[in-house]
């Protein structure tokens, strides 16, 4: 090689290693700007939230569609279709579970508050909003759309889409609406709600509930004898599981309220099937006795065939009671996941254990409550041992007696929608163990700095997440 | 139906006076405040009771007999003694 070809080779392997450098430094920035992403949730759309209060630069730097626009019933393709090109728009999607739901996209570049604006006033649009972005995440193919239920007060449920709603912090939930672009929840799935009775004739409730399959047998108890379990099982005097208290009845609508069905709220799965147990009185309180038989109810069902595969256990004390404990294990063997609240003294449970959730049982999850501004509820406990994850827990929308919806605070609500997020993830992975499940859950956090040596995993339950 | 505050009070004094074994005009109210309670056995369950882990609103009523402060928790529910002699009792 002479002088010259040899400088030209130099020069050569110069430009290709910057090349590479800024290629790599590229992709650098790529990752950051996606770890940087998160949900821009819902609008609200009683007030607060306007559409100037959401940024949709990056929705239209990605390509993705600009409104949602939602049109009335018997207007047909062909007439949208029309619509949108006299706009110089074009549909870009018809969304899944959204009837008459498009997204469409603007060739003009006009803003989204100004698209909603005018599409807001032609008749034959029902309802027209911002496509809220969604930012992708690692390895997507490009961006989704959020999948927005049409009930009537889910812009109050915090915690399923927290668009800073009376003051909150956006984005401190659970990611459910972009779960549900990968599943609303299956009828497949049996959630036992193991607390005061489920009003199972709420509106909200009765197409997601229980009921013993014809061909199975009433269930048989040696001390209670015969019992009709039509619609669940009473373990305090084997009578009918109805609700007298109205706990059970929050906690069963925050897992499974009916979804799109135009009344009251959503559960964290707009389809699933609610098992009632009773063995709380009209004031909340019951026996471990009673809590027992309620167990062992659920896995001889279990044993029978209903594909029960997750008890929620808005309950507990201070008292160590080793049959509980025990029956739980049980529980375990039959593949069923526990999850329970981490109880609302403001303790730490690695010092003060709370039962049942400090049972050391691999399929027990202990919940402790999140605020809407990602802090660890005032009065929720907390044990980085002991207490596994974190969920939403105040002033929780959800289903109460009487077709009521009432507020509720607690490690009580939290729980529900961890089990929520156990019964979407087995919608979706049906014959996942539970010993999956269980570290599925715990691996699918969003991390607060709140949390951190409060909690295993320091971080709030992400729905989304759990279905990766 | 539901315990008004005024029942509840007058439950609270009628038992107290029972467990001493004294005339209920002889405990005195000290004070009656409305809280939010940490469970639905508003932090005074009794041994082997389980309950409902939701924030609940009540009252805390404190109690004057005998030279000593008793107290008294109740909400639309129910009245419970808290800590009478180091155990918890639902009345």
């Amino acid at each position: 090689m002479n002088r010259n070809n040899f400088f030209i080779h130099v020069a050569l392997a110069l430009v290709l290693i910057l090349v590479a450098a800024f290629a790599g430094q590229l992709n650098r920035w790529r990752k950051t700007w996606k770890s940087h992403a998160r949900i821009v949730p819902v609008e609200e759309k009683k007030k607060a939230m306007t559409v100037e209060d959401i940024s949709l630069s990056e929705t239209r730097s990605l390509g993705a569609p600009e409104i949602l626009v939602k049109f009335r019933s018997g207007v047909s393709q062909g007439a949208i279709d029309r619509l949108t090109a006299e706009r110089n728009d074009r549909v870009e999607d018809r969304i899944e579970n959204a009837d008459g739901w498009e997204a469409i996209d603007d060739f003009d570049n006009a803003d989204a508050a100004t698209l909603v604006k005018e599409y807001q006033q032609l008749p034959e649009v029902e309802y027209a909003e911002p496509n809220y972005e969604i930012n992708l995440e690692e390895g997507s193919s490009g961006p989704l759309v959020p999948i927005l239920p049409r009930d009537p007060q889910f812009n109050d449920q915090w915690a399923l889409a927290n668009s800073g709603q009376r003051g909150g912090k956006k984005g401190a939930d659970i990611s459910a609406t972009l779960a549900w672009t990968t599943t609303t929840g299956s009828d497949n799935v049996v959630v036992a709600v193991l607390d005061t009775g489920v009003d199972y004739n709420h509106e909200d409730l009765t197409e997601n509930m229980w009921r013993r399959p014809e061909k199975m047998e009433p269930y048989h108890d040696n001390e209670l004898g015969t019992i009709d379990d039509e619609n669940g099982f009473n373990a305090i005097d084997g009578t009918d599981p109805m609700d007298d208290n109205g706990h059970g009845t929050h906690c069963a609508g925050i897992i499974g309220a009916e979804g799109e069905n135009e009344l009251g709220i959503a559960g964290v799965n707009w389809k699933v099937q609610i098992m009632p147990l009773k063995f709380m009185n009209a004031s909340g309180s019951g026996s471990t006795k009673d809590a027992i038989e309620a167990i062992n109810y659920v896995i001889d069902r279990k044993k029978a065939g209903v594909n029960v595969r997750i008890i929620s256990a808005s309950w507990g004390s201070t008292q160590k009671s080793r049959a509980l404990g025990d029956v739980i294990r049980k529980a375990y063997e039959n593949d069923i996941l526990f999850v329970a609240a981490a109880g609302n003294s403001t303790v730490d449970n690695d010092r003060t254990p709370h039962y049942p959730s400090s049972y050391d049982v691999p399929n027990v999850v202990s919940v402790a409550a999140l605020d809407r501004h990602d802090a660890l509820a005032s009065f929720s406990n907390y044990g980085a041992k002991s207490v596994a994850i974190a969920a939403p827990g105040v002033d929780i929308l959800s289903t109460w007696l009487d077709n009521q919806y009432e507020e509720k605070s607690g490690t009580s609500m939290a729980t529900p929608v961890v089990s929520g997020v156990a019964a979407l993830v087995l919608a979706e992975h049906p014959d996942m163990s539970v010993d999956k499940l269980r570290a599925k859950l715990l691996a699918s956090t969003d991390p607060i700095v709140a949390l951190k040596g409060k909690t295993v995993t320091g971080g709030r339950i992400n729905a989304a997440k759990a279905l990766e | 139906m539901a315990i008004s505050k005024d029942n509840a009070l007058e439950n609270a004094r009628n038992d107290l006076a029972r467990r001493l074994k004294i005339d209920s005009g002889d405990v005195k109210e000290k004070s009656i405040e409305e809280t939010d309670f940490p469970d639905m056995a508003l932090g005074a369950a009794e041994d082997d009771e389980m309950s409902g882990q939701m924030m609940t609103r009540g009252w805390r009523i404190k109690l004057e007999a005998q030279g000593q402060t008793f107290e008294y928790r109740a909400d639309k529910n129910q009245v419970r003694a808290y800590n009478f002699k180091g155990k918890n009792y639902r009345i």
